[in-house]
């Protein structure tokens, strides 16, 4: 097990050096000269080569390549082109609002998704099954601010059931961070649920159709116990695949689903970067979230040998 | 004598009773009956290309024409949709933005799908290539595609261009392991190792034995690339990383609407049930194409 798992954060070297390299591309070949901006408007030719010397941006390709990700590695992303801030420091600010968005619409979608999955397998034909693959379809087709919008105006202007936007730290207590969190993670999870329910649906249609969920009825077990502790638990690697691979849905939508919410996250750093051009920020950003994604994948790798001790690549 | 042999032959000239003939539908109507999703997709994306088409005859008006003195206004007889906080025509900025909203989902379901083909044919015949091909890959499917496409807006111009470039690059990998993965599975079957013992080429086998074989699941593959396209269009102008604020596309719309939602919803509304109704309809036929093509593929995609 422990070789597993070593074998497979060392796969996960290359695939961030990609990531790494193509993210430090992004700013290699961003168009404006950094040493033009210091030097300012006065500066003559000779000065901006001054600076761009002392910045050693005249070295080669691979040499800044090194150099970047060897401070990278040390955990510096450099420093804010429009604060002066370190990248660092502008994403430890943000962290709290957007992972605890992902957080919550997480396990909602979870929660939510698979049942409706389970269900619909179920009772697959029935009308049911057909109402909740029809949601599903239409859950991939609206943009997740559309979602968001309705959801706000619908619950929070017009019924004023919850807070319309911002976010309460988890420190001011549980309910009124959960309060705020409620519509943005219903409005982001809602793709999520329909991926999750879709894949869940078709691996326990293929499971329910075997011989053991048959021998399981016959000897006399519950529709319950047969669904959720025999099959589901047969089905669960594909789910948790996609579980994994919608983390990627999550990240994007976590961006747009905070400027609609106004909750101050990496997203809205994010967007205040791209207006600004904030070239160091926008590659911070991006590095950390793949980062994240590549740690969920990894996370998702393993628990595969839990679910299914058959796996052992 | 023949006739007789003949007549002794045909034991039952006719069906009998319990087994009627099928009456095959033929037309629109029998592909309305048999594929009824994918008849519904196609007939409101019917209706969209001509919208985006005949956008000025429509009755529209310049969809970019300001008007100081005629902002956010309810819809009404003279604005259908109402107008926004720069007193432009949301009804025509809607029509027009269809064109914007198609080209780019059809723009980059065709670019990406082109690409991620000739990558995946490559990278699943060919061993030599394949590591390389796919760690890139793989680097770029772990960057999440919104932000990839966010981070390649942030380097060039807003344009429509430059947003199909971005999509078709996020999207890439996906087609691409897709292919592979046909690929893969493709160049064990004995029909392809009798083409290599009879001394087919290998560009002779790629496109007669393999490529073949790999249009359908590209086909459903490209159609819900096209419907995430608009999706990702629509954010990226909605963020202000897509097409230049003045363009009227439904993101762009949205993007304007943004500030005045509490009170003027419409101005989201409108644009988000065009782009939501074509978002579906691509995806029903989608769907309605991988129910026909394979059932099986319900779980690959």
């Amino acid at each position: 097990m422990s070789g597993y798992i070593f074998r497979r954060v060392l796969a996960m070297i290359p695939v961030m050096a990609i990531v790494a390299l193509f993210v430090f591309s992004l700013l290699y070949i961003a168009p404006g000269d950094p040493a033009a901006v210091i030097a300012g408007d006065q500066a003559s030719p000779q000065d901006v080569e001054r600076i761009r010397q002392s910045l050693g941006l005249d070295r080669p390709f691979v040499v800044r390549f090194a150099e970047w990700a060897g401070s990278v590695l040390t955990g510096n992303l450099g420093t804010s082109m429009f604060t002066g801030l370190p990248v660092t420091e502008l994403i430890k600010q943000r962290l709290e609002p957007t992972f605890s968005l992902m957080f919550v619409t997480l396990l909602l979608a979870i929660l939510v998704g698979v049942p409706i999955g389970v269900v619909s397998a179920w009772k697959a034909g029935s009308w049911i099954d057909r109402l909740l693959m029809a949601v599903g379809v239409v859950g991939f087709s609206v943009p997740v601010f559309v979602v968001g919008y309705l959801l706000a105006y619908v619950f929070a202007l017009e019924l004023d059931w919850f807070p319309v936007q911002g976010y309460t730290p988890i420190s001011n207590g549980l309910l009124p961070w959960l309060e705020n969190l409620v519509l943005p993670a219903i409005a982001l999870g809602f793709v999520y649920i329909a991926l999750i329910a879709r894949i869940t649906r078709a691996t326990m249609l293929e499971v329910l159709s075997q011989d053991y969920i048959r021998t399981a009825r016959a000897k006399g077990l519950g529709e319950r116990a047969v669904l959720f502790m025999h099959a589901l638990k047969n089905a669960a690697v594909p789910i948790v695949t996609v579980i994994g691979i919608g983390v990627a849905l999550l990240i994007g939508g976590a961006v747009v689903t905070e400027s609609v919410f106004a909750i101050p996250g990496l997203g809205r750093l994010t967007i205040d970067a791209i207006v600004r051009r904030d070239y160091p920020v926008i590659q911070g950003v991006v590095l950390m979230f793949s980062f994240l994604y590549v740690l969920v994948n990894l996370a998702v790798d393993l628990i595969y040998t839990l679910l299914d001790p058959r796996i052992r690549y | 004598m023949t006739d007789a042999a003949s007549a002794r032959v045909v034991a039952a000239p006719d069906l009998p009773d319990i087994l009627p003939p099928v009456k095959a539908r033929r037309g629109l109507a029998g592909f309305v009956v048999r594929h009824p999703t994918m008849a519904i997709g196609l007939a409101i994306l019917a209706v969209m290309a001509f919208v985006a088409i005949f956008a000025p005859l429509l009755g529209t008006v310049d969809p970019t024409a300001l008007a100081p003195a005629k902002r956010t206004r309810a819809p009404s007889a003279d604005f259908w949709f109402g107008s926004d906080a720069f007193g432009r025509d949301i009804y025509s900025r809607v029509l027009y933005g269809a064109r914007v909203s198609l080209l780019v989902g059809f723009a980059v379901a065709a670019l990406a799908s082109f690409a991620g083909l000739v990558i995946g044919l490559l990278s699943g015949y060919i061993r030599a290539v394949d590591g390389i091909v796919m760690r890139a890959m793989d680097g770029l499917m772990s960057i999440p595609p919104i932000l990839l496409a966010v981070a390649l807006m942030a380097l060039t111009r807003a344009s429509v261009g430059n947003v199909i470039m971005s999509i078709t690059i996020a999207e890439i990998p996906r087609v691409a392991r897709l292919v592979r993965g046909v690929v893969l599975s493709l160049r064990e079957q004995p029909y392809v190792e009798a083409a290599i013992t009879t001394g087919t080429t290998t560009p002779r086998i790629i496109l007669k034995h393999i490529l073949p074989n790999t249009i359908a699941p590209l086909t459903v593959q490209a159609t819900y690339i096209c419907g995430s396209a608009m999706i990702v269009e629509s954010i990226l102008s909605f963020i202000g990383a897509g097409t230049p604020p003045i363009t009227p596309s439904w993101g762009n719309i949205m993007a304007d609407g943004r500030a005045l939602w509490q009170v003027k919803p419409y101005i989201i509304f409108f644009p988000a049930i065009f782009l939501s109704l074509t978002v579906l309809a691509v995806n029903l036929v989608g769907d309605g194409l991988r129910d026909a093509l394979d059932p099986r593929m319900v779980k690959r995609l």
